[in-house]
């Protein structure tokens, strides 16, 4: 298979860069994608227009949209903020870690015929600078800044974009259609406008 | 969660990772001194707080997270302009704060990181604090006296080993963020479901087993994580019934079948005894109960989405609610006051 040679992206805007070449073509190599962010070293000073924090839960802030092939924005994590878990829609997910760390749990697609919630698979701490993937095929996860002193930063791609996914209960496996929203936009806090 | 929006030029001075154990300022000129409003000193080594800081006679900011100190000297009680005290990841503890700690104008303190096993009395003098975080210490408890933090807005306890909430949390007025992850909470005092002002509130974590039933009433609330508690899963059978007094009795019949009785009638602790009454939650009983109640866990649909084990009382065993005569009907039944959608957006359950 041709592997395009990829030189070290030294800023955020390399990164972007290289990235909308790589995804101008039909299929994605997730490998080749996800050693790409890896091997981006965060630069705080590059990224933290973007870094914008709630202090109730944890905000998604656009950073780029790919040419409509990707969406890139960076989620910020207070202390403690957690997600519930959650699908990816079909699509690929990369996850990096520019500041802090974040727990990542694996679980198995809920299955009825066991009573008794959900199965974990995994757990992990991921590091600065590391970058994780997953995608439907592989499961579910649950992503939680388990500090109580420093918060979190993570740059997230997902392929296709979606802005739809299910949230699941661990206890029983019910899932639930949610809406996902920005907190900014490219640097710009854009309020959500609830339809009730 | 501190955010600070950065200051431009003079007013910021930066000393964080230059290895310091000491603050020797002959190098700051005088105009720096009275000018500077925001002061790093993260990442260095200092083991007290350095006593020549009171040269920042304007500060705001103090940020002194990331090195050893174990104690704080009265020194900084002469930076009068000082809102926020960021000293995250020291050793400090219950002991290491000046007598008069509390006579600052702090509105923000962060001390999370540190060795503090039991809330330090000076903070509960803090009068203008809106912001006070102790998460990843020892705490075991929560003093009752919190509720004098009447300013007090976002409260961070989480990683901590906390067994119990006061009631008296309930009466801060402006308490909006409550975090109390990762603790070992039992149960919630049915009080905090007065907290009008409560907007998320931070469970996960903790030891469990349900909720009080007055949870629901919190309508401005927005996040909730129950994850990691060992919430009931199934209907659990009554667990107690002490049969009623006499006393109970009597009472229950005066209230339920409105017996007319003026003050005079009765001693006047009957007449006490008898506005104690409380009203069965089951809608179709409309009992009362004095002392003797069951406890009840029933599972209350929350939005359509997860079913939250919630405890309340009812006046006997043999009351209930319509669809409750068998155990798998309660599961799947929906509570008769179900909170509606719009009143809860989001439950986070792990």
């Amino acid at each position: 298979m041709e592997q395009t040679e990829v030189m070290k992206p030294e800023t955020l805007n390399d990164l972007i860069k290289v990235l909308h070449q790589i995804f101008s073509s039909d299929t994605v190599n997730v490998e080749e994608v996800q050693n790409l962010m890896e091997s981006y070293e965060s630069k705080p000073q590059e990224w933290m227009a973007y870094a914008q924090f709630d202090k109730f839960r944890y905000t998604r802030n656009l950073v780029d949209e790919g040419n409509g092939k990707f969406n890139l924005m960076i989620l910020c994590w207070g202390e403690g903020h957690g997600s519930s878990i959650h699908d990816h829609t079909d699509s690929h997910c990369f996850m990096k870690l520019l500041q802090g760390q974040l727990k990542e749990t694996l679980f198995e697609w809920p299955d009825h015929k066991i009573n008794g919630g959900m199965t974990k698979k995994s757990e992990r701490v991921l590091q600065e600078n590391q970058c994780a993937y997953i995608s439907d095929s592989i499961g579910l996860h649950q992503v939680e800044n388990v500090s109580h002193t420093e918060p979190a930063v993570s740059l997230h791609l997902y392929s296709p974009q979606f802005d739809h996914c299910n949230t699941f209960d661990q206890r029983t496996g019910h899932r639930n259609t949610v809406k996902m929203t920005f907190w900014s936009k490219y640097g710009e806090r854009t309020p959500f406008v609830s339809s009730y | 969660m501190d955010v600070y929006e950065g200051l431009e030029g003079e007013k910021v001075l930066n000393l964080s990772r230059l290895n310091l154990d000491n603050l020797d300022l002959d190098d700051v000129g005088e105009e720096r001194k009275r000018d500077t409003q925001q002061l790093f000193l993260v990442y260095n080594r200092f083991i007290m707080l350095p006593g020549s800081i009171c040269h920042f006679s304007n500060l705001v900011f103090l940020d002194i997270s990331c090195n050893r100190l174990a104690f704080i000297c009265e020194d900084i009680l002469r930076l009068s302009k000082l809102k926020t005290l960021v000293a995250k990841n020291n050793r400090l503890d219950e002991f290491s704060l000046p007598k008069d700690f509390g006579t600052m104008s702090l509105e923000v303190l962060n001390f999370s990181g540190n060795r503090f096993e039991e809330f330090p009395s000076e903070f509960l003098n803090l009068q203008r604090l809106q912001s006070l975080s102790l998460g990843g210490n020892r705490l075991k408890s929560i003093p009752a006296e919190i509720e004098q933090l009447t300013s007090l807005e976002l409260l961070y306890l989480g990683g901590n080993s906390i067994t119990s909430i006061p009631p008296e949390l309930a009466n801060l007025p402006y308490l909006s963020y409550l975090v109390l992850c990762d603790n070992r909470i039992q149960s919630i005092p049915p009080q905090l479901a007065q907290m009008n002002s409560l907007r998320s509130l931070s469970l996960h974590n903790n030891l469990l087993t349900y909720l009080p039933r007055e949870i629901l009433s919190l309508f401005q609330l927005q996040e909730l994580s129950l994850r990691g508690n060992p919430l009931v899963v199934r209907f659990v059978k009554d667990m107690t019934y002490d049969p009623p007094s006499l006393l109970e009795l009597a009472g229950r019949t005066v209230k339920s079948r409105n017996l007319p009785y003026k003050p005079e009638d009765l001693p006047g602790n009957l007449v006490r005894y008898l506005d104690l009454a409380s009203k069965c939650p089951n809608p179709k009983c409309g009992g009362v109960y004095f002392d003797s109640c069951v406890r009840h866990i029933k599972f209350v649909d929350f939005c359509g989405k997860y079913r939250l084990p919630l405890m309340h009382y009812l006046c006997s065993p043999e009351c209930s609610s319509p669809c409750s005569s068998n155990p798998q009907s309660d599961a799947d039944s929906e509570d008769e006051s179900s909170v509606p959608a719009h009143r809860m957006q989001k439950v986070l359950l792990g």
